[in-house]
């Protein structure tokens, strides 16, 4: 006899979960064997506590999963779990040096126990989202607050930064440091995805002719170009290229979903060109990168120094790779390749693992986009729709961006592998992102409600957001 | 090449091919589903109405609209979830095919009835049949306009 | 909700999924690339600090053909050093230094010598599989160290450069370039430096300059016999040709377009008309500036291509580029009808290498056909096992037998004939038919001229040809032809 359980709330099996992760934590625990191994001299397990502590928290997080019941996506939480394993095999591997954090009575923390502490913090802040998250109300109809907010945040960040290597993307309050960016995509796919939904028709119905090309209703494609113009220029401002490049792909790629009109695309895909060519020819920053990018070996001692290592890296790895522990040597804690952790983790893994291994990596992101994007084919709505697809893109595009930059296709940016590379923010805000995908995959859950008697505490509520209302109301 | 070797060689190995089982097992789930999709985009003609269940979810005399392959069981993978703790997690598939309904039992512990006898490989059945999942029973009917 | 008039997301997320995987399937052509096409080439790049940390690794050996060691690693006070047992074989073999770079055939090979080069398929499959991801090779060069060391010291003190090579084969037996460096003194680590910087001061004689392969010179009369390939092979002549008015103009002088060319020694001809043959025993300006008239400058280049002429020779070590002329004029890259005479006996704009005349050389001396140069025969594991073999490769068939042997006899009466022997006589090895071509080349101004020879042995059936050039050394009868006579009168008695 089942107890009774809580409105909502049914334990319910997930084998496939519960497959899937036995199998990445197989793959983890030798993983951890063969860096020790490696490391050791001989057959070790070596220290295994952090693994150990990083498998207990997703098994902890899976069966709270279970017991609350929620229909929700089974695959997408192990690929997010492998992919943090790995993670944390690599930053292991690496000198503990590299990043340390005073964390006052816990000591202090070096690499590999940091990327442990924000790796538990973003399963659970995917656990939390997907548990507790249960209607986008409070998503769908605030888009211009969100807006608003991510803007603030945007020029907090300018006025107050940090300055690290001349971009200023961190934010400090206190002991705690973060950059707003990551968040800064999500909200911004919100916003598009809340205004797309409503506006999607209009926009793709009427349009402005302008010589070859169509475009959309000035009325309609103004507040748009405004919000992502914004945010465009405080970025690039900063500096932060690859963000700016980031949200410029997920705003084409959702406008086109929304619109279908190639036109739009083509339309933006030109103003991107313009920008590019105005920014190389304004700024001697991007000068470096593209140059440096073209023909790395030219400056193979000066700025094209970062990417040659790379490329030696891969060259390295061949198709199987050197094993893990076996990279490149790192004499005296100073790392062959520079920012191994961070932009060149891909690097550094596909040298590790060879291109056996990064194909894996990148068989993982490419679950992960088809697991959004169908969460987004499913979805009850318009707005869930091109939200999902939106979060998708955010996580999907970034790696790609990444990886495709560490292999110099494209220039260098500073976006971060999801899941992979070491930072906090990065860990936190693709956590965020998958979390909503899995509870927008909820199949037992209907479309928004039509509205009820409200309870008291609910009237309340109601009148905290009648004050937002009102504003969105005024924005419109 | 010494012993060391080729154990480091195993291990490497070993772990490139369990992230590579890891891929291949949810490549076959997404495969199933991808199928499973492609069918689901049209509505099939039909539900199944909950005539007794469990206190819970299905609530009885629940409607709950059939899609061409629909899985009934106690995971949260399948189109209807049953929350009995006599039904199996992958426990039964209903098929329209053709224009008639099949049931067929996925290799249940306590077994699928059709109308209470036991349901062996895949039979057909009309509106008005009686389906028994564990302790859940339900009636297919027509779907509603 | 929907409002009807867009189209469903549905079908967008569908194009948008095959985006993102056009997007994931280039970053997987990139690995492709430079995990598997690149692969090899990264590794070998000498920037690579994985390079880098094999530097401190075993290198491998070079060896002459019978074996001498030319190169190889010791160890001295626990410190792997770099040892040159016979200085004589640079710059050839050339220095390799982990601070100062590398030269030479240690330059060319540094791949097979450091063992980053894969040995093949299978073994490079294992090595993936083994710890030592380095397996230096042995280079097993064609140089005979005697006559080597023989060259070297026929050179002596004289800046100039001899190549020896077997005319059958391609292999190149002996390569000398005078004034030379003591490669040992170069890896020294403490006094590397400082020697270093002490050879490359100006007004030294350039001692690491390999003038054998990038010693660009006049060639002065040797160029005539590519003037005769080039006559004989495109049919503008035969070895019967003879030019009526030669006689007389060697008097008055040949006058073409208002310039006079010029020769001063045929007190013993007198007024015979001179056939091929003749006019090459006594080298005669004024016949070959008729022959490469007739010949004519698109002819002239064309052949001389074929020898190896305007393009790099491709060799074990860098070579320059030999040219007939220094182009950019109307009459197929020569200025006018002056200047084409003027090369057709080797003034001018000609600039040659000793190699490139080697090879010529060799060209007649093996009936027409040119073989590839090459300096390494194999390169090989320590123990033995061959990775990669050079078989004799023929490169260009540049004459007929039939063609090249009216050349084979004028080279040889060059040396021989009693016309011949004053001015290439000293050549001759005795009991044995030499053939051979010597050349001074005018450099204009007050300077000596180049003293130039080439030459190969026995005429009949040849196993050496030689080029000689001492710069700036006077007459090529004088002072080149006793060398080239001396080298291969010297090969033939140690390699009979």
């Amino acid at each position: 006899m089942i107890r009774p359980s809580l409105a909502g709330i049914h334990p319910r099996p997930r084998g496939r979960e519960t497959t899937l992760l036995a199998l990445a934590a197989a793959a983890l625990l030798t993983g951890w064997v063969s860096l020790a191994t490696t490391q050791a001299g001989r057959l070790s397990a070596g220290d295994p506590h952090l693994l150990v502590i990083y498998l207990v928290a997703a098994a902890v997080i899976h069966v709270l999963f279970v017991v609350t019941g929620r229909r929700t996506d089974q695959v997408l939480f192990p690929a997010v779990v492998l992919l943090g394993g790995i993670s944390l095999l690599f930053m292991a591997r690496l000198p503990p040096s590299l990043v340390t954090q005073d964390a006052g009575p816990a000591g202090i923390l070096t690499l590999a126990p940091l990327q442990l502490v924000w790796l538990v913090l973003s399963l659970s802040t995917i656990g939390g989202l997907a548990i507790l998250v249960r209607n986008d109300t409070w998503l769908r109809n605030y888009k211009y607050s969100w807006a608003a907010a991510g803007v603030t945040l945007l020029v907090l960040v300018f006025l107050f930064g940090d300055e690290v290597n001349g971009v200023r993307l961190t934010l400090r309050v206190g002991p705690l440091a973060g950059q707003p960016s990551e968040l800064l995509k999500i909200i911004l796919v919100v916003f598009l995805a809340g205004y797309l939904a409503e506006n999607r028709a209009l926009l793709a119905a009427t349009s402005l002719r302008v010589g070859p090309l169509d475009l959309p209703p000035l009325a309609y494609l103004l507040p748009m170009l405004a919000m992502w113009g914004i945010a465009l220029a405080v970025v690039v401002v900063q500096r932060d290229l690859g963000a700016a490049l980031l949200f410029f792909a997920v705003f084409l790629g959702l406008l086109y979903v929304a619109t279908q009109r190639t036109s739009f695309v083509a339309l933006g895909l030109l103003l991107a060109a313009v920008g590019s060519v105005f920014l190389y020819a304004v700024e001697p920053t991007v000068q470096v990168r593209v140059a440096i990018w073209l023909d790395p070996f030219a400056q193979a001692l000066g700025s094209g120094f970062q990417i040659v290592r790379g490329l030696y890296a891969f060259g390295r790895g061949g198709l199987l790779g050197t094993g893990l522990g076996a990279g490149l040597p790192s004499p005296d804690g100073t790392l062959a390749v520079p920012a191994l952790a961070t932009d060149y983790v891909f690097a550094g893994v596909a040298e590790e693992l060879g291109a056996a291994g990064a194909i894996a990596l990148i068989g993982l992101y490419l679950v992960i986009a088809e697991r959004g994007l169908r969460i987004a084919a499913r979805g009850a709505d318009d707005f869930r729709a091109l939200l999902a697809a939106g979060l998708t893109l955010v996580l999907v595009l970034q790696a790609a961006l990444i990886m495709a930059g560490d292999l110099k296709l494209v220039p260098l940016t500073g976006v971060t592998l999801p899941f992979v590379a070491y930072g906090g923010s990065s860990l936190l805000g693709s956590g965020i992102c998958v979390g909503l995908l899995m509870a927008l995959s909820d199949a037992g859950v209907e479309a928004p409600a039509p509205p009820q008697a409200l309870t008291r505490g609910e009237r309340l509520r109601a009148r905290g957001r009648g004050v937002a209302g009102r504003f969105e109301r005024a924005v419109r | 090449m010494s012993a060391f070797e080729i154990l480091v060689w195993i291990l490497r190995l070993a772990f490139l091919g369990l992230l590579y089982l890891f891929l291949a097992v949810l490549a076959r789930g997404l495969l199933r589903d991808l199928r499973a999709t492609t069918a689901r985009t049209t509505r099939a003609p039909g539900m199944l109405v909950v005539m007794a269940a469990p206190p819970g979810v299905p609530a009885v005399g629940a409607t709950m609209p059939l899609e061409t392959i629909t899985t009934l069981g106690r995971d949260a993978d399948n189109v209807i979830v049953v929350d009995d703790q006599f039904a199996s997690t992958h426990h039964a598939r209903l098929t329209f095919r053709g224009r008639v309904w099949y049931l067929e039992d996925l290799g249940s512990t306590n077994g699928t009835r059709l109308n209470g006898r036991p349901v062996e490989g895949a039979v057909a059945v009309g509106f008005g049949d009686e389906i028994a999942v564990g302790e859940t029973r339900f009636r297919l009917e027509p779907a509603s306009a | 909700m929907n409002r009807g008039s867009a189209p469903p997301v549905r079908h967008g997320l569908a194009r948008l999924a095959v985006a993102v995987l056009l997007c994931y399937a280039a970053v997987a052509l990139g690995l492709g690339y430079w995990q598997g096409l690149q692969a090899q080439a990264l590794t070998n790049d000498p920037g690579n600090p994985l390079v880098a940390a094999l530097r401190d690794g075993p290198r491998g050996r070079i060896l002459d053909a019978r074996g001498t060691v030319l190169a190889q690693d010791v160890t001295v006070g626990g410190v792997r050093v770099r040892r040159y047992p016979h200085p004589a074989a640079e710059p050839a073999v050339g220095y390799w230094s982990p601070t100062l770079g590398s030269s030479g055939l240690e330059h060319t090979y540094d791949a097979d010598l450091s063992g980053l080069a894969g040995t093949s398929p299978v073994d490079e499959l294992l090595r993936k599989f083994g710890a030592s991801t380095a397996s230096p090779l042995d280079v097993v060069t064609s140089l005979d160290m005697r006559l080597q060391a023989d060259a070297v010291k026929l050179l002596g003190k004289q800046k100039g450069a001899i190549v020896a090579l077997d005319p059958t084969t391609g292999r190149v037996l002996a390569l000398a370039s005078t004034p030379s460096f003591d490669p040992d003194r170069v890896v020294a680590p403490g006094t590397g430096p400082a020697y270093m910087a002490g050879l490359s001061a100006p007004g030294n004689a350039s001692p690491l300059l390999d003038r054998a392969t990038q010693g660009l010179y006049t060639p002065g009369s040797v160029f005539k016999m590519v003037t005769a390939i080039a006559g004989i092979g495109s049919g503008a002549i035969t070895g019967a040709t003879t030019y009526p008015d030669q006689p007389g103009e060697e008097r008055s002088g040949f006058v073409v377009d208002g310039f006079k060319v010029v020769d001063g020694h045929h007190d013993f001809t007198g007024d015979t008309a001179l056939d091929f043959v003749q006019a090459t025993e006594v080298s005669c300006n004024i016949y070959f500036a008729h022959v490469g008239l007739a010949t004519g400058a698109g002819a002239l280049r064309d052949w001389a291509r074929r020898l190896g002429f305007e393009a790099a020779i491709p060799f074990d070590l860098p070579t320059a580029v030999s040219q007939v002329t220094s182009g950019g004029g109307p009459l197929d890259g020569f200025v006018d009808d002056v200047e084409l005479a003027n090369a057709a006996y080797g003034q001018g704009t000609t600039a040659v290498t000793p190699l490139q005349m080697a090879l010529v050389a060799a060209t007649i001396a093996d009936g027409g056909t040119l073989m590839r140069p090459t300096l390494v025969d194999t390169v090989r594991s320590p123990d033995g096992t061959v990775v990669q073999h050079t078989e004799p490769q023929v490169w260009q068939q540049v004459l007929s037998g039939a063609q090249d042997a009216v050349l084979r006899a004028a080279m040889t009466g060059a040396v021989e004939s009693a016309w011949g022997r004053p001015f290439a006589g000293s050549a001759a090895i005795p009991g044995v038919q030499t053939a051979g071509k010597t050349g001074t080349a005018q450099l204009g101004g007050s300077g000596e001229p180049h003293a130039w020879f080439i030459g190969f042995a026995p005429a009949a059936a040849p196993r050496i040809a030689v080029a000689v050039i001492i710069e700036q050394g006077g007459h090529g009868g004088e002072v080149a032809a006793p060398l080239g006579g001396q080298l291969m009168g010297d090969w033939l008695r140690l390699a009979p």
